[in-house]
Order: C-alpha cells, then sequence, then structure tokens
C-alpha cells in the first residue's frame, strides 16, 4: 500500500512542478487576454525563445568568466529578463500597431502567425542540432519520507509561487494593475476615464514575454535536449487557461496544477491499474476540459462576458 | 537541364526495343542524379543536416576519384517534414519534375511507406530508406521490388535483446518502454516473437514521441519489479528515464534499441548510463574496425566538427557504400533494372562499414544481424559479434 | 467581420468549367512534368472541398474551427476502412461518408451550443487532437501511426489511378462543392448563418432557432470536409495520423481568411494561392536565393508562410477576393477614379 501511495506522492509533486510551468505559460496566456480579449498563440514559442537565449547567455558568460559558478547563472538570468522585455516591446509594436481596431479574429490569427515566424526564425538561425541544457542546481535531489523529490522540482513550484503571488498583488492592489482589469472589462470605458489603452496593451504584453521567458528557463533544464519543439508545449498549456477561465490568474494557477497532476498520475499509477489510459493519456486534459466546459463554459473561474447588442 | 533531358529522351527513342539497354532517367555521359528525401523541418531535423552530410561526404570522396563508371553523383535531398503526405509531393517532384535515376534514404516509415505505389509507378528504385522498420523489406507490399533495405529491424533488434536478457538471467523481468508510434509498432513485434519463442510476459510501457517526462513509467516498472529494462526511444528518452530511475534509487539493467546508441546518451546520462546495452546494426563509429576508422579519416580530412560526428553521420557515410557498390555493379550501360539486378547479386557482400549485406530476388532485407554495445566509462564497447 | 461580397455574377461557372476542363492539356502540352504539377492542383483541388464547407462554417456562420483537419481524417478514415476492409464500393462510400462525417460535425457541434468565440476555437482544437489519438487507438482498423495502404477510386467499374484521372475527378467534385456552397449561403439557410454571425440576440429576436441553424452548419462543413477526405484517400493511395495535425488545421483557416473570409470564390483562391505558394512559388523563390545564402530549406518555408499571412493580415484583412473585388469596381468607375488612395 506505501509502495502506492509513494509512487503517488512523487507522481503528484513532479506533476505540480509540471503544472507550474504550464501555470506559467497560461498565466501568459490570461494576462494578454485579460488586458486585450486576444489569445496570444505565440506563448509557447515566446517560451521557447527564452530557453534559446537564456542558453545563449549562458555560453557567452562561461566564456566570459571561464567557469559555471552561481555568477554566470544570475547574469544570464537577468540577461534573459532585459531581453524579454525588449521582446515584449517588439511584439507589441508588430501586433498591436498595425492591427489597432481590427477585429479580435483577425489578431488571433496574427499571433498564430507570429508563431510560426518566431519557430521557423529560431530553428534558422539556431540550427537543427539540439541544444543540451544546463541545469543550475545539477540532479540534485533529497528525500523526504520515502518521495525523492529533486531541488529543481522545488525552485520551479517555489519561483512560480512568487510570481503569482506578485502578479496577484500587482492586479488586485496597484493602480496599474487596476487600470489593466478596467481596459480588459471595457476598452472605450477605460480611455474615457483616463486610462492610456495603448500603453496598457504594451505593458501586458511585456508581462507576458517576461513570464514565457521565465517559464522557458525553469523549463529547460527539465528536459534532455532543447529544439523548437518545445514550442508545442504551449498548445499543452491552453486547457490550463481554459480549465481555469481565461481572465483568471488564479484560474490559471489552479487550472495548470491540477493538468500537470493529471498528466503524470494518469501516465503513472492511473495507468498501471487501467492500462488503456495510458492510450489516450495525451488526451486526457481535452476531455476533460471541453466536459469542464460544457458544465461552466466560461471556465472554473471564469467571469461571464455580459454580451452587448 | 533542359539540355540533358533531351539528350536522354533522344537517346532512348533511338534504344526502343532494346529492352534492358534503355537507359533511364537520371543518368547522363557525366553524372548520376539522386533524389533523397528528409525531414529538414520537424520532428527529427537534426537528423535531416546529419545524415545527407555523412551520404554526401562519401559521395565527394567517390568523385573526386573519377566517379562510378566515370559519373559523378549528384545528390538532391528534398524535405518532407516527417509528413508522409508531403513525402508523396517530395517523391514526385524529384521523379517526374527533377528526373532523378534513383531515391536513397528517404527517412521514416510512413514517409517512405507513403511513396510505395510512385516508386511502383515509375520504376523508380529506392536504396536504404533510413528507417529501422522491417516493414520496409516486407515484400507482400507494394513497390517491394524496388526498395532495398540495409537496416535490421527494431523488431530484430528487440528480439535480439530479450534473447539476450533471458540467456544471461532466465528469471529476468522485463519491462520494455516504447515509443507511441511506428517505431514502437514494429518493436513490439520483436517483442511479442520474443515473449512466444521464451515463454514469458514483457512489462509494456508506452510513450508519446517527443515526451519528456517519464515518471510515470519508470515508476510503474518499478512497481512491476523488472530488472531489466529496454528503451525503444532516440536520445532524449533513454537519458530521460535512466536518470529518472537514479532519483528513485531504481537500479535495473538497461538497454537500448538501434537510435539510443547515439553518443549524446552516454554524454548526457552520465553515470546514470554506465552499463547500458543497445543492440546496433552496424560497426560503432568510434571502434576499431576498418570500415569506422576510413570514416574518421574522412571526417578529418573534411573537416567535420566533433559534434556533428556520430551514429546518423555515419548512417549516412555507410548507406552511401551500398548505393555506389550497386552502381558500381551495374556498370556503365546504367538503368534501373540493372542497378535492381546488381543489388540483388549482393552476396554476402563486407563493404567494412556495416554487416554483411545479402539480397535476393525475394529477399531485399540486407542486413538481419545486431551488435550489442555497452557503455563502459562514457565509451562504447562491443561486447558480442553480430548476432542473428 | 461585417463584410459580404454580394457581387457575384453567374454567368461565371460554364466559362469556369471549360476552363477548368481544358487546364490538364494546356498544362501537358506547356511542360514534360506536367504530372508533378497536375499532383499539385489536385492536392488543391481536394482542400477547395474541404474550405468551402470551413467558410460556411466560420466565415459565414461565424463559429470557429480549429481543428477541421480532423474532420479530413475521419472522412479519410471512412472510406478507406469502408471500401478496403468491409469491401463497399467506392461509390457508395462517396455518398456514405460525407454524411457520416456530417454527423460527426453534428457531435462536434454540441459544445457550440453552450460555447462562445475563441472558447469554441480551442474546443474544436481539443477535438482535432481527440481524433488524432483515437485513430491511433484503434489501430487495428486503421493502421495506427505507420499509417494505412488505400485502394484507388473505382467508379463504375473504372480504376482511377493516375494523376490525370484523379484531376477529372476531383475537380467535378470542387465544382459541385462552388455550385451548392453558393446556393446555400444565397437562401434562407445562407442569410440565417450570417445573422447568427452577425448578431445572436438579434437573430433569436427575429425567431431563428440558434441550435438548429448552428448544428446544420456543422454538419454542412462537416460533410464538405468529408468528401474531401474520400478524394483524398482514394487518390493519395496512403494515410497516416501524421498529416492530420493542427499545422493543417491552421492551414485550412489561414486558406479561408487569406482569400477572404465570407466568400466561397474566395475561400478557393485561398486554397489555391496557399498549395501554389508552398509547392511551387516558395521553392522557385529558394532555389533563387540558395545562389546567395546557405539556406536550411524546411524552416526558410516556414518563415515566409508565417510572413505572408502576417503581411495579409496587416494590409489585405479582407484577402484575395476583396483584392479582386477592389480591382473590378476600380475599372469599372474608371476613369471617374478618386483621387485619394483607393481603398
Amino acid at each position: 500500500m506505501t509502495d502506492i501511495l509513494t509512487g503517488l506522492m512523487q507522481e503528484t509533486i513532479s506533476g505540480v512542478a509540471l503544472g507550474c510551468i504550464y501555470a506559467l505559460i497560461a498565466l501568459g496566456f490570461t494576462l494578454i487576454y485579460k488586458a486585450t480579449e486576444v489569445v496570444n498563440f505565440s506563448q509557447g514559442e515566446i517560451m521557447m525563445v527564452g530557453a534559446y537565449m537564456h542558453f545563449f547567455f549562458l555560453n557567452q558568460f562561461v566564456a566570459l568568466t571561464g567557469g559555471l559558478n552561481a555568477w554566470v547563472f544570475l547574469l544570464a538570468f537577468i540577461g534573459s529578463v532585459i531581453f524579454a522585455v525588449l521582446f515584449g516591446i517588439i511584439l507589441d509594436f508588430i501586433i498591436n500597431r498595425p492591427l489597432k481596431g481590427e477585429p479580435v479574429f483577425s489578431i488571433i490569427m496574427a499571433t498564430i502567425s507570429l508563431a510560426i515566424i518566431l519557430r521557423s526564425l529560431t530553428a534558422m538561425l539556431a540550427g537543427p542540432l539540439s541544444l543540451i541544457p544546463i541545469s543550475p542546481f545539477g540532479d540534485h535531489t533529497f528525500i523526504l519520507g520515502g518521495v525523492v523529490i529533486s531541488i529543481l522540482d522545488i525552485s520551479i513550484i517555489f519561483s512560480a509561487i512568487i510570481m503569482m503571488s506578485v502578479f496577484y498583488y500587482f492586479f488586485n492592489y496597484t493602480k496599474w494593475g487596476i487600470s489593466m482589469k478596467a481596459t480588459s472589462a471595457d476598452s472605450e470605458a477605460a480611455q474615457l476615464l483616463g486610462i492610456p489603452v495603448n500603453k496598457v496593451y504594451r505593458y501586458v504584453w511585456i508581462f507576458a514575454s517576461v513570464v514565457g521567458v521565465l517559464s522557458g528557463i525553469m523549463l529547460a533544464p527539465r528536459m534532455a535536449l532543447i529544439d523548437t519543439s518545445m514550442a508545442f508545449l504551449g498548445l499543452k498549456a491552453f486547457p490550463a487557461a481554459i480549465l481555469g477561465g481565461f481572465g483568471s490568474i488564479k484560474g490559471a494557477i489552479v487550472g495548470g496544477i491540477i493538468l500537470g497532476i493529471i498528466e503524470t498520475v494518469s501516465l503513472g499509477t492511473l495507468s498501471f491499474y487501467f492500462p488503456w489510459i495510458k492510450e489516450i493519456n495525451d488526451i486526457i486534459v481535452w476531455i476533460v476540459l471541453i466536459g469542464v466546459l460544457m458544465i461552466r463554459p466560461d471556465g472554473l473561474f471564469g467571469m461571464a462576458k455580459v454580451k452587448r447588442v | 537541364m533542359k539540355k540533358h533531358l533531351f539528350r536522354t529522351l533522344y537517346a532512348s527513342i533511338l534504344l526502343i526495343g532494346c529492352g534492358n539497354q534503355t537507359p533511364s532517367p537520371g543518368v547522363t555521359d557525366e553524372e548520376i542524379l539522386i533524389g533523397n528525401i528528409q525531414d529538414l523541418s520537424g520532428p527529427i531535423k537534426e537528423l535531416g543536416l546529419l545524415i545527407p552530410a555523412g551520404s554526401q561526404m562519401y559521395f565527394d570522396y567517390i568523385n573526386e576519384q573519377g566517379g562510378v563508371n566515370g559519373r559523378k553523383i549528384r545528390m538532391i535531398t528534398e524535405d518532407h517534414g516527417y509528413n508522409p503526405q508531403k513525402s508523396v509531393t517530395a517523391a514526385k517532384k524529384l521523379i517526374e519534375k527533377d528526373q532523378v535515376f534513383c531515391l536513397y534514404n528517404v527517412i521514416g516509415t510512413s514517409p517512405a511507406e507513403a511513396i510505395r505505389p510512385i516508386l511502383e509507378e515509375n520504376g523508380v528504385p529506392l536504396i536504404a530508406p533510413a528507417t529501422n522498420s522491417s516493414t520496409m523489406s516486407d515484400m507482400s507490399r507494394k513497390g517491394a521490388k524496388y526498395i532495398f533495405h540495409t537496416d535490421a529491424g527494431y523488431d530484430l533488434q528487440t528480439k535480439v535483446l530479450i534473447n539476450y536478457i533471458l540467456s544471461k538471467n532466465p528469471d529476468a523481468k522485463i519491462g520494455f518502454a516504447y515509443q507511441d508510434d511506428d517505431y514502437g509498432e514494429n518493436a513490439l513485434l520483436g517483442a511479442a516473437e520474443a515473449e512466444r519463442m521464451n515463454g514469458v510476459t514483457v512489462q509494456k510501457e508506452s510513450f508519446q514521441r517527443g515526451a519528456t517526462d517519464f515518471v510515470g513509467q519508470t515508476s510503474n516498472f518499478m512497481k512491476g519489479g523488472c530488472t531489466d529494462v529496454i528503451i525503444g526511444g532516440i536520445v532524449r528518452e533513454p537519458v530521460t528515464i535512466m536518470k529518472t530511475a537514479q532519483a528513485m534509487n531504481y537500479k535495473p539493467n538497461f538497454y537500448g534499441l538501434g537510435p539510443t546508441t547515439d553518443k549524446r546518451v552516454g554524454l548526457l546520462a552520465g553515470d546514470a548510463g554506465e552499463g547500458f546495452i543497445t543492440a546496433y546494426w552496424a560497426f560503432h563509429p568510434e571502434s576499431n574496425n576498418s570500415g569506422p576508422i576510413f570514416y574518421r579519416e574522412l571526417c578529418d580530412k573534411n573537416n567535420v566538427p566533433d559534434k556533428m560526428r556520430g551514429l546518423y553521420h555515419y548512417y549516412g557515410f555507410a548507406t552511401a557504400f551500398v548505393l555506389v557498390e550497386g552502381l558500381k555493379r551495374a556498370g556503365k550501360n546504367l538503368n534501373r533494372q540493372r542497378l535492381i539486378d546488381a543489388l540483388e547479386n549482393f552476396k554476402n557482400w563486407d563493404s567494412g562499414v556495416l554487416p554483411p549485406i545479402t539480397y535476393s530476388r525475394n529477399d531485399h532485407a540486407g542486413v538481419e544481424s545486431v551488435m550489442l554495445l555497452q557503455l563502459q566509462g562514457g565509451k562504447q564497447v562491443e561486447i558480442t559479434d553480430w548476432i542473428d | 467581420m461585417k463584410t459580404r461580397f454580394e457581387d457575384e455574377k453567374l454567368k461565371w461557372i460554364p466559362l469556369l468549367i471549360l476552363l477548368v476542363f481544358f487546364f490538364p492539356f494546356v498544362l501537358k502540352s506547356a511542360t514534360f512534368s506536367y504530372k508533378y504539377y497536375l499532383y499539385v492542383i489536385n492536392l488543391a483541388g481536394i482542400y477547395m472541398i474541404l474550405t468551402v464547407g470551413l467558410d460556411i462554417l466560420s466565415g459565414y456562420t461565424g463559429l470557429m474551427s480549429l481543428g477541421h483537419a480532423a474532420f479530413l481524417a475521419l472522412g479519410a478514415y471512412f472510406s478507406a476502412i469502408m471500401v478496403d476492409q468491409l469491401g463497399l464500393p467506392f461509390e457508395l462510400s462517396l455518398i456514405l461518408t460525407p454524411m457520416l462525417v456530417g454527423c460527426f460535425g453534428f457531435i462536434i457541434g454540441f459544445p457550440a451550443l453552450r460555447v462562445q468565440g475563441i472558447y469554441l476555437g480551442l474546443t474544436t482544437m481539443g477535438f482535432g487532437f481527440i481524433v488524432k489519438r483515437l485513430i491511433i487507438v484503434f489501430n487495428e482498423w486503421t493502421g495506427g501511426s505507420a499509417g494505412l495502404s488505400v485502394s484507388n477510386a473505382k467508379l463504375f467499374g473504372w480504376t482511377i489511378n493516375s494523376d490525370w484521372e484523379n484531376y477529372f475527378i476531383i475537380y467535378f467534385f470542387v465544382i459541385i462543392a462552388i455550385i451548392i456552397g453558393r446556393k446555400i449561403v444565397r437562401s434562407k439557410l445562407g442569410r440565417a448563418f450570417m445573422s447568427i454571425r452577425d448578431s445572436e440576440q438579434a437573430a433569436i429576436a427575429s425567431g431563428i432557432n440558434l441550435a438548429k441553424y448552428k448544428m446544420i452548419s456543422f454538419f454542412i462543413s462537416g460533410s464538405f470536409a468529408g468528401l474531401a477526405g474520400v478524394l483524398f484517400a482514394h487518390t493519395s493511395n496512403f494515410i497516416s495520423t501524421d498529416h492530420f495535425d493542427i499545422l493543417l488545421s491552421i492551414y485550412f483557416i489561414v486558406m479561408v481568411m487569406i482569400g477572404g473570409i465570407g466568400s466561397i470564390y474566395g475561400a478557393v483562391l485561398g486554397t489555391l494561392f496557399i498549395v501554389l505558394m508552398e509547392n511551387l512559388f516558395i521553392p522557385l523563390f529558394e532555389d533563387g536565393l540558395s545562389k546567395f545564402i546557405h539556406l536550411e530549406t524546411g524552416d526558410f518555408q516556414a518563415f515566409i508562410f508565417g510572413l505572408i499571412m502576417l503581411i495579409f493580415i496587416i494590409f489585405q484583412p479582407l484577402g484575395l477576393y476583396g483584392m479582386w473585388l477592389k480591382m473590378r469596381i476600380y475599372w469599372k468607375i474608371f476613369p471617374f477614379n478618386p483621387r485619394k488612395r483607393f481603398t
């Protein structure tokens, strides 16, 4: 019995870590959707670009300092964040300026084309050979009550919690945050109230870019190789965002973690006892999602939008 | 290009009625045009860089020596992105538009299977499809008489590994992690045969192509009490599984199929990979057999960077030997039928780079043996000779 | 999406038919490798049938579908199984499969009744993944991820096995699809669809049964895609799940969009444009460019595709058909065009 329980605990923790990554990507979706009603299909690609840029910075700094130490990681981290901010500004420029006033559908298609461009551009610039990621914590693990936990996973969970709290505080207790929420609820009214909507859009894209890059930095060491297929993990985060209800930060976290756990546990313990679950593992999340949407069409925490006639 | 086209047309009009003498498209007095279809943009695009580079290295060497029967070899590579539909389009382009002489090294089971009707319709040979799936040498399928396979199938590899494990430990409890697609399906056939032969059951866990997390499968093997685990993956899968097991303090013996012989597995897995045994269908590029030694010489001469050398680069190089030998034996009056006849006369041909190859009218499998290698201290060491 | 393309004349159609009929002969005399080009055109034709249906669903009824490749897959696999394994005649499959896939459209349409806008798009995307996975699960019938060999189309005792013959069959159905498509959108059904797209509240107020019309729209687009699937399976002779992925679904939406959302002709034009671009223009462009720079082919193609898509979205949101109409109107009132830039 304890054997099953240990296995379950192990899978759950791994699932929570995985879920935090999904949650971060979902957070990126949610941020943009919250403010602009646009679903950013290129969030996964932003994550991929983040992973590649971080790798690039790491290599540069290692070459400069001649070794792998804490400073290198810190510098690379800072470098990546700065890059993320700039990247967000560029993305805002490409997406929001030319398409001001266009229907949301067009902007969504624009993000899809952006995703394709980013993926192929990265592949062309980085070359087809996969990259070998470097984990700042090595493979260290520690054992708690018979359950093996990797330090990397703990740091992922930790960082996710910090980020979520920061954003939660921001959106509910600061002037800018509340203005952003107002803009998403009704951009015309927000403008009337003197909220600079364009600035809001830009800030939101910068946030989403930072969140995306960070999720890329955290995901990379968890994978044995980095290549452009990382971007497709972005698609997996969709159910997380929808489950929680687009537009709700709480929802993104909860959705992401639930999905991460479902994915790991169904692949592990559940499929040990019910082998057919293994076969449909990758679509379990979508089935769950569609089920949830039928009952609550706006997601678990979603706020029903008032439709204007 | 047009000039060569008219020349060929003119020549074939002249020679109509001479049957076997009719020259095929893609052959001129100066060159032989070969068509290759790789994944240059999809999930295995790394291989699309490495494999044709290896082939090209050997072709360049041959061309420097004057070519084959006075003709230089030129290869065009198209992309299919691991999409069988695009593979069909690429094949049609190569055959009907570029007028290649034959196809070579088309990669991926489903992309290669998809073009069988085209091979049949146009009578175009396909040499060395780059896939370990034994369906390639299934003579009952369409176009089979045009396809010449050089790899030992995944099913053979799996069967050999299971037999090997049981020969060392008859009470072993075996687990098999397989990829949930055509790769895995073919490997499962071998597993099933081995199960029948030995009267055992193997615990099977599947994973998605491209999956990154294997906590579930690994803990399942542990729960199942497996003493030996075979991994039917490529690079990421064996590395992650072995590391995950290490973290869980689970220490079975690990084995892998052909593609896991990639040197990065040893590199990335570190000490978690010590003792990892793989079944490989050729001489290891770092071993001291004549073929690999020649390979390394050529790589040095061409300044091939270290990160490109390895399994896949070597694969392109080695299979090129087969194509060139076939072309040589087909003689100066080169046409497609003569190439097929020449290949079907290979009897235990020892190329030095691959195990001995035999083809006949009814058997296009080529190679039916594998060799086992073990990771010892980060390097791969041969531990057996060719096993059937 | 309030644009409407009303200026369509019916005398087009006979001219179109003649053009389509004589095209292969012209092509054959123009180039030695006509078979390859015909193959590309055939692919475009198959996709056209699907995109006409997709346009009815997304362009006219406003229901976004990001999983339409799944319908194509269903049509292909159903037909392959019915003809090759159950021994049904091809002619029967041509009729039965679209019906069957249309019914699947019903099933997938269910969530549409509850779920709105982008959520619907994501739900359909989910269905795309689910269908793809289910095809692999049932691999005794479908060959799983190894793929399935499919027999040739056999119409009334005559086996169709060359690109030349495929062309005529495919384009016969393309023309039928276009005619039916236009008939639908100009009928009461079409008006109901458009009213749902423009404003659901107003539609309800006008007495339109939302559920009924949404389901019908899904059924229609599903059956068009099903027909495309039958043709796809029996002319390619090999199908596998690798082809029917989310990227293909996105391609379909792009075809509809670039052609001009909300226009049957637009869907046709957009499809032709994208397929020709992918298979002819971009490779030509690459050949030319490779004399100057060394390129990794596959990704460059995707890059150009994404770039063109973005350019169209930014500069020509009305799509190719919109461009065509603007040109026509320009020439109609020439030389009385207003001095300003004509947008």
